[in-house]
């Protein structure tokens, strides 16, 4: 009969190498699953983006219109001076969609009263960051056009 | 197990020679609910929650039978059922209402718990296993609000996964898990679906399955250090029967509130009306709120400003969420009084004290006092919720103070403090509650410091 010590020492080991096996097995069962989970990355929209018809009509009526750029959404607005502006429609605090408000000429997200000015920098409550700011301009035939990707955070 | 005579026939008789579910009934005999020390009220509210979620199961499963997940039919099979399905407006109307009344049970089952210290030992997991579904329970909440695919529902998931990137490390991929994409979307819809109606479901029932194995095991709580000889009611039928009567007075009222009052009671936060479409493209809309057990959150990620100590304000709000929630989920072992089976004021202090601090945020967020203003003025609201805030306040210490023993009231006194501070006198949330944080701690260092002077001096 062995001494108990190299029972235990046996034991011990095939204890070890089970715990590994079994490790090793969640981590290949849970590896994919996470994988799978986690979604494919939208393609990023690095281009420029052309309002369509029915959104520029939107902007000269409300002076202001939240487009479509791949998952994101930019804010387009026609200040007081008629200058354009583009910026991220997304609230650097929660995530909510905010809004131009052309009498007080700012930037406000109605979630939780955050306000910006009208180059996305923040002016009061709880937003953490500017918004992102994007070039935009009217081309020849009229139509307007925000460019993505190079957009630059208010300082 | 014991064989029965083979002469015995019947049902019972076959099932027992199977299965012995004799010794079952007889424990069921057996079984006692301890009498005195407190009211009995407070064993019927678990009860009660568990029967307004099998409410929610019955009316959910029938939502199903219309419910179309999808971009062109979430919200319109939901106004389709209200409106066209018979019956479709009472049965989306219960779910909603159950679904309120079932928070509210288990709330005033756990601030229950908590106050009478039922939690003490050997009962902890039975109050972590409570705690789990509390979280579940929230979890059914914020991802059933999403399915009818309105703007409610777009914006308050859009705040509410993006609360989730405050988490260290794997926040960001917990919000694309969440989302299934960056933004909300309605592959949002597709996975709050799967977890709303397979997933928390299925937590669920496993876990109040061990919930009530744990109450069955071990029996109902006695009330602390009391004294009173061992005197019980028979659960079966006794305490059985009045459990059934509650549930049965309980279900008259949901369905009259259902009846009457089919998209709420018109209260922020507590309301169902379907609404406009969600459209990702339109702005948040002013006077947006969350449902009312979520408006404390809402109103503290208003109440936090950009930055603080060196990280982003609402990450610092969260960070503060989970700490609470933490101490919350650790009280049986934090109450060493408890423990010991002698009464322990001052975490009955605690659950006082949380009562009042969630009272005020959800009176602010509320706008109590803004007069109906699309941005009511901040100052005016602050001082209003701080009136109905103190109320709450003074209510509990009066209802204390009759009800006797209780000693303690420094948690108390520091939320209300902060309230005073806050709403009187004008000083940011967060710096009052720093000032009433700081003075507690130094007021908890004092009597550590006369008790151990009284120990030292009592020692010869």
């Amino acid at each position: 009969m062995p001494p108990s010590g190299v029972k235990a020492n046996r034991r011990s080991v095939l204890d070890l190498l089970l715990g590994a096996g079994v490790l090793g097995w969640m981590g290949t069962v849970l590896f994919p699953v996470l994988r799978y989970l986690k979604p494919l990355g939208a393609q990023a929209q690095n281009g420029p983006i052309k309002l369509s018809p029915e959104e520029q009509a939107k902007l000269e009526k409300e002076r202001a219109v939240i487009v479509r750029a791949g998952a994101a959404r930019v804010l387009v607005l026609e200040d007081a001076e008629q200058r354009l502006r583009a910026m991220s429609a997304k609230c650097t605090h929660e995530g909510c969609t905010v809004q131009y408000v052309p009498g007080e000429s700012v930037i406000w997200c109605a979630c939780h009263n955050g306000r910006f000015d009208l180059d996305g920098r923040v002016l009061a409550g709880p937003p953490p960051r500017p918004l992102e700011k994007f070039a935009c301009h009217r081309e020849g035939d009229g139509s307007i056009v925000v460019q993505l990707g190079h957009g630059q955070e208010a300082a | 197990m014991s064989a029965p005579a083979a002469e015995e026939k019947g049902l019972y008789a076959w099932l027992d020679r199977r299965y012995g579910i004799t010794p079952l009934i007889d424990f069921l005999k057996h079984k006692e609910v301890p009498l005195g020390g407190h009211s009995m009220i407070w064993y019927y509210l678990g009860g009660l929650t568990l029967f307004f979620f099998t409410i929610q199961l019955a009316t959910g499963v029938l939502l199903l039978a219309y419910y179309q997940p999808g971009e062109a039919t979430s919200y319109e099979s939901i106004r389709f059922l209200t409106t066209k399905v018979p019956f479709g407006w009472l049965v989306r109307s219960m779910h909603c209402w159950s679904a309120h009344l079932m928070i509210l049970s288990l709330v005033a089952h756990m601030f229950s718990t908590m106050v009478l210290k039922a939690y003490r030992p050997p009962r902890e997991l039975t109050w972590v296993t409570g705690f789990v579904l509390f979280a579940l329970a929230l979890g059914f909440g914020f991802s059933g609000y999403l399915l009818p695919w309105n703007e409610l529902a777009f914006f308050a998931t859009a705040v509410g996964t993006d609360s989730m990137k405050a988490v260290p490390a794997i926040g960001d991929w917990l919000v694309q898990v969440m989302r299934g994409g960056t933004d909300v979307s309605i592959n949002t819809l597709y996975r709050f679906f799967a977890l709303h109606v397979v997933v928390l479901p299925l937590f669920t029932v496993g876990i109040v399955s061990g919930h009530l194995v744990f109450i069955q095991r071990q029996g109902m709580a006695k009330a602390i250090a009391h004294d009173n000889p061992e005197r019980g009611m028979r659960f079966f039928p006794d305490f059985a029967l009045r459990d059934l009567l509650l549930w049965l007075i309980c279900l008259i009222v949901l369905a009259s509130l259902a009846v009457f009052l089919p998209y709420g009671p018109g209260i922020p936060g507590v309301e169902w009306e379907l609404g406009k479409k969600a459209n990702p493209l339109a702005p948040a809309y002013p006077g947006i709120k969350p449902e009312w057990y979520f408006l404390w959150v809402y109103q503290l990620l208003k109440e936090f400003p950009p930055h603080l100590l060196g990280i982003e304000g609402p990450q610092a709000a969260i960070a503060l969420v989970s700490v609470l929630f933490g101490i919350w989920a650790l009280v049986p072992w934090l109450d060493r009084k408890a423990r010991a089976d002698r009464p322990s004021p001052a975490f009955t202090d605690l659950g006082m004290a949380a009562l009042i601090f969630l009272g005020y945020l959800t009176l602010k967020a509320w706008d109590i006092g803004g007069g109906g203003a699309e941005v009511p003025d901040p100052h005016l609201v602050a001082r209003a919720s701080a009136f109905w805030g103190l109320g709450i306040a003074a209510a509990t210490v009066v209802v204390r103070l009759l009800s006797g023993g209780a000693r303690y009231f420094d948690l108390t006194a520091a939320a209300a403090l902060q309230i005073v501070l806050h709403g009187f006198f004008g000083l940011p949330w967060l710096a009052a509650g720093g000032i009433c944080v700081a003075l507690l701690a130094a007021t908890l260092f004092w009597r550590m410091a006369r008790a151990r002077n009284a120990q030292a001096g009592g020692q010869p």
